[in-house]
């Protein structure tokens, strides 16, 4: 099964093809993803769903050029990650991928400023004054910028975490678990405001995720289980996603 | 709980490894040095047992006059042989010249003179009373034919019917009959020796007929060497003195041992307890990591159940194994120092007998008692660390290194740093007084700690003025840096510290010499305002000195208006035994200006002699004061103080006139020869005319001012060189600190520098994070020990200076020490390319991924 068509009217910002990952060799062989072909379409705010082991966040690393494929291919855009040097990766990623983690989001030496804007300096680049305001707006972290993470409150941590992403307006954001850590009230906002750089900024965003509630505020969830995937699900309610999940005995 | 503590220590067994590599270097210098002084000492033994095999007997002159580490003993009457010959229970006697005399190569150059002394005198040629046996060629039988070492021989391309000189220090014309060798070996531990018919050696070393030196005696079978001491010297005048064979042994081992071996041993183990106190912070500093990240299982340990005396035990039971295991290979590897070491002294000449070296248990026992004391002392405070997390830690992130800013600690580290000011300040402007050197002393100790103790209260403004720069230029990578080295003070000023006392040392050393070098360059301005100097041409200063004919025949070109000889010697002067400087006074006061307060120098009696204001003013001694003086040969004659001056830097306390010297001391040598030329002769005129009168004394050179000064600053930096080598040890052990800092750093940092590079922090961004957290760290530790070093430098030269004639003129060289801050910095480079390597290969994923 395993190929999801666009909306006709938008890019595809990722794709994989034919993506597989072996782990081990011989008798410890694992394969976590199983020639998987999948694309994510701009603008859009895409849950990737199973049960762990399923390969979801295997599939997220590679998309993001964090882990390399056993055969298939992953692009970019245009890009085939595949291709790229250690070097051209990190750049590719700071360029064009913005990033939230479970935990441990942001260097502790840094304020929280300084953590938004963190790709971008480490490319040498200035930030986008205009939207930079804009983005801590949105994100409300405006009296607590000069606080290291230490600081911080973990609900608000994933916020900065968020901003960073957004900060450098990448092509594409993949968030891992992002509310995994946190508790449901501070989960909610991040998914809200994840929600909203989507509809009001048009950004897109690749979310892994165990979590119904976390996968209700996405546009679509993509179900994989033994490294492919098994459904796809358009307007996802935590509702209909337990269901889907019952199903898969997740 | 053994389990445990043998599970840490394996499972931390790389980390470790940077620890022991501390302990291993320090240890094994320390046992190298050990090692090399016993087997010295034994070869030193072995050799002057072989001098003084057969001989039963010594007779000698009871006068020694003793300063300076020299000494010298006046001759004897030929004429006590026949009574010594007489005692009954003497089987042999026969009589022994020495004196100095350097052999000439093939080359022109002088062999020997550069430790070792080079020996001129009578070939014995007993196979009884002589350790030299001839291997080519035979004895001397004229007064002008020698025979010399197999070394000499080699080295100065001589052979049995080769034709050189001898310096004496006049050059002798001498032909080589003969070659010798030194029981097995080529010569005796260095020494190069000249042998001529017993006559020659009275005519050109002795230059004295019916005197010798000593006389050595064989006992006949069956008596006691106490007992034929006794009887020899009851057939003797008092002026004599008899010693058995093994006394003299006892005497000459003393003397090597007073004279080189104590000094060197000194020296080396100077520099091993450096070595070993720089190791020790690096070692407290590993633990105090090593328990910091292991503070989560220890708490759980202690949640399960195990006491604080078991945490304590097991963490001091790791250091204990570090500190065994250490000790013993550093125990190894400081063999093979000493069997380095020893290959290089051979290798300079200084053959001793016996190969191998002597192990003695002390050596190991003191290598392991140090090394495990070394490591315990640095890991007794984290281990107590260790102990005292709460259980509850195991459930709590780790906590935040507060202590850097405690106050006490800064009330502490300030109190102790003050008051170490206060006590070196006022010990060194207070114009001395009684126990200088010890307040000096305690001051830079405490000093020292209280730097220490304040250091992780100065590491947070220090990294962040030092890393200011960096952040600007470098942007984020060179921001990270900073914060990095700023987030845990304690760690940074710890790694930091290690690197400061190393230089410290080192910036003292530097000033100091420096020091000594502006302070010649002074006293020579101040003092010789001539053109030329003749002086000796080997490295390692006048070992033996320049003839005293070359002043005379120099004086007589003419280009030039005065040039005096300065030389000297041991004499015992009233109720002590002094260096006298010796020089014609006419041609001193035209040559060199004295500062003369009292009295005229160009008027100097034979009878007469010159001291300095200090001394004069010391001993209350004033122009008219008579004081008896003996002279090296044995003469008691009495000298009227008739000039009191007041720079003494060339010519020390107590000056001479050569005319009242030169009749006493027949090898007189000259140290060099001072040139004023006439008015309007250029250098360049005059000196090819010197120079064809040095050219016919081998083993000297003529310089121009600059020149001679210059070669003063020559061998104070061969020395500083061989003490930067010394302390380069300690700068590499203070770069491991760094570096094992750093990786422990990287290791805790792991999920950090992954999402740095998750978020697009390039390899090579990450590596120059690593390198400039590195460098801060060590700059911070060198610009501390250029400031510690320096103002040590300033008060041992200044405290110096008020209680000598010596050092006058502090000076700080910037280059130098600009050199210093570069080489700290570089260690900041080096120490980080491990860590930053592996910093930049963290697998992304994983490190995320780590808990």
């Amino acid at each position: 099964m395993s190929s999801m068509t666009a909306p006709p009217e938008t890019d595809i910002v990722a794709r994989a093809v034919d993506a597989t990952k072996i782990y081990g060799a011989g008798e410890t062989e694992v394969t976590a993803l199983d020639h998987v072909t999948v694309e994510f379409p701009a603008g859009r705010f895409t849950a990737i769903m199973g049960p762990s082991g399923s390969g979801k966040s295997t599939l997220m690393h590679c998309l993001a050029g964090l882990d390399s494929l056993t055969a298939g291919r992953v692009l970019l855009g245009e890009v085939e990650l595949g291709s790229l040097s250690d070097k051209q990766l990190t750049v590719l990623r700071r360029e064009r991928i913005g990033f939230v983690f479970q935990s441990f989001n942001l260097v502790p030496t840094l304020t929280a400023l300084e953590n938004i804007t963190l790709p971008m300096d480490l490319a040498g680049r200035k930030p986008d004054a205009g939207w930079l305001d804009s983005v801590i707006k949105t994100v409300g972290l405006g009296d607590r910028l000069k606080h290291r993470p230490s600081e911080l409150s973990g609900g608000q941590q994933q916020r900065v975490a968020v901003a960073r992403a957004l900060a450098s307006r990448p092509q594409v954001i993949f968030a891992d678990e992002p509310t995994g850590n946190l508790d449901s009230r501070a989960g909610a906002e991040i998914l809200e405001f994840m929600a909203r750089a989507v509809a009001d900024l048009g950004q897109t965003i690749v979310m892994v995720t165990h979590d119904p509630v976390a996968a209700g505020y996405a546009d679509t969830a993509l179900f994989l289980a033994d490294g492919q995937i098994v459904d796809t699900m358009a307007d996802p309610t935590p509702e209909k996603v337990l269901d889907r999940l019952k199903g898969l005995g997740g | 709980m053994l389990r445990v503590t043998l599970k840490n220590f394996w499972g931390h067994k790389r980390r470790l490894v940077g620890t022991s590599l501390a302990v291993i270097l320090g240890i094994a210098f320390l046992s190298g040095t050990l090692v090399l002084s016993d087997t010295m000492r034994h070869s030193f033994a072995t050799l002057f047992t072989q001098t003084t095999q057969g001989t039963d007997a010594v007779v000698r002159s009871s006068t020694k006059i003793q300063a300076r580490g020299d000494n010298v003993r006046p001759p004897i009457d030929e004429s006590l042989l026949a009574k010594v010959r007489a005692v009954p229970g003497v089987q042999k006697a026969i009589p022994r010249i020495q004196g100095l005399g350097q052999i000439v190569g093939r080359d022109g150059k002088t062999l020997g003179g550069n430790g070792p002394p080079t020996f001129a005198g009578n070939w014995l040629g007993d196979k009884d009373l002589d350790s030299y046996h001839l291997v080519a060629g035979r004895a001397p039988a004229a007064d002008e034919e020698v025979v010399i070492d197999k070394r000499s021989a080699d080295q100065g391309h001589l052979a049995v019917g080769s034709t050189t000189q001898v310096l004496t220090p006049e050059p002798v014309k001498v032909r080589v009959v003969g070659i010798a060798k030194f029981a097995s070996l080529d010569n005796q531990g260095g020494v190069t020796f000249a042998g001529f018919t017993f006559h020659g050696a009275q005519k050109h070393v002795l230059k004295r007929t019916g005197k010798i030196s000593e006389i050595l005696v064989k006992g006949a079978g069956g008596i006691a060497q106490p007992d034929l001491v006794r009887r020899i010297h009851a057939a003797l005048p008092t002026s004599t003195e008899t010693i058995t064979g093994k006394q003299l042994n006892q005497e000459l081992q003393d003397n090597v041992g007073k004279a080189f071996l104590n000094a060197f041993t000194t020296f080396l183990t100077v520099f091993a307890g450096i070595s070993l106190v720089v190791a020790t912070f690096s070692i407290y500093n590993t633990f105090s990591i090593l328990v910091a990240q292991r503070s989560r299982e220890s708490a759980l340990l202690r949640a399960v159940g195990a006491s604080r005396a078991q945490i304590l035990g097991s963490t001091l039971a790791e250091t204990l194994a570090v500190g065994l295991i250490s000790s013993l290979l550093g125990f190894l590897g400081g063999l093979g120092v000493a069997t380095g070491l020893r290959a290089l002294f051979s290798s300079f000449g200084a053959q001793l007998p016996g190969s191998g070296l002597t192990l003695k248990p002390s050596v190991l026992i003191t290598s392991i008692v140090v090394g495990l004391l070394v490591t315990v002392v640095a890991g007794f405070f984290p281990a107590l660390r260790a102990a005292r997390i709460p259980p509850i830690a195991a459930l709590r992130d780790i906590a935040i290194d507060r202590s850097a800013s405690s106050r006490v600690r800064l009330v502490l580290g300030s109190v102790l740093t003050g008051a170490g000011l206060v006590l070196v300040i006022t010990a060194v402007i207070g114009k001395g007084g009684s126990y200088l050197l010890q307040r000096v002393g305690l001051g830079a100790f405490l000093l020292l700690v209280g730097v220490i103790v304040l250091g992780p209260v100065m590491a947070k403004p220090a990294a962040s003025v030092l890393g200011a720069p960096i952040a600007r230029l470098r942007g984020i990578t060179g921001r990270l840096a900073r914060q990095n080295a700023l987030r845990n003070p304690k760690r940074t000023a710890g790694t930091a510290a290690a690197l400061m006392v190393g230089v410290a040392v080192v910036t003292l050393f530097t000033v100091f010499a420096s020091s000594i070098k502006a302070s010649v360059n002074h006293s020579v301005d101040r003092t010789f305002g001539g053109d030329l100097v003749v002086g000796p041409n080997t490295r390692f200063g006048p070992s033996q000195g320049i003839s005293p004919k070359i002043a005379a025949e120099v004086s007589r070109l003419p280009q030039v208006s005065a040039a005096v000889g300065i030389g000297g010697g041991l004499a015992h002067v009233v109720d002590k035994d002094v260096f006298v400087s010796v020089a014609d006074p006419l041609a001193t006061s035209r040559v060199l200006n004295l500062d003369v307060r009292q009295g005229d120098l160009a008027r100097l009696q034979p009878t007469g002699m010159a001291i300095s204001k200090k001394l004069a003013d010391d001993r209350s001694w004033t122009v008219g004061t008579k004081l008896p003086v003996t002279f090296p040969d044995g003469a008691k004659v009495t000298q009227t103080v008739q000039v009191i001056y007041k720079s003494a830097d060339l010519a020390g306390d107590y000056m001479l006139p050569l005319q009242a010297w030169a009749p006493h001391a027949p090898q007189a040598t000259d140290f060099a020869v001072l040139i004023n030329l006439k008015k309007g002769v250029s250098i360049d005129a005059a000196r090819p005319a010197v120079e064809r009168i040095s050219n016919r004394y081998p083993g000297t050179k003529v310089q121009d001012r600059k020149q001679f000064t210059d070669s003063f600053a020559q061998g104070i930096n061969q020395t500083l060189i061989l003490i930067y080598v010394m302390l380069a040890l300690a700068v590499i052990i203070a770069l491991m600190g760094i570096a094992n800092t750093l990786s422990l750093s990287v290791y805790e940092r792991t999920r950090e520098i992954g999402l740095l590079r998750a978020v697009g922090e390039t390899r090579r961004q990450t590596r120059s994070m690593v390198r400039w957290e590195a460098i801060l760290i060590a700059v911070f530790g060198t610009v501390g020990g250029l400031g510690l070093g320096t103002f040590l430098g300033w008060s041992l030269v200044t405290a110096n200076s008020n209680s000598s004639n010596g050092l006058t003129t502090f000076a700080a060289p910037v280059g130098g020490l600009a050199g210093i801050l570069i080489v700290g910095g570089l260690v900041g480079v080096l120490a980080a390319i491990r860590p930053a390597r592996r910093a930049a290969k963290l697998d992304i994923l994983r490190a995320v991924a780590a808990e």
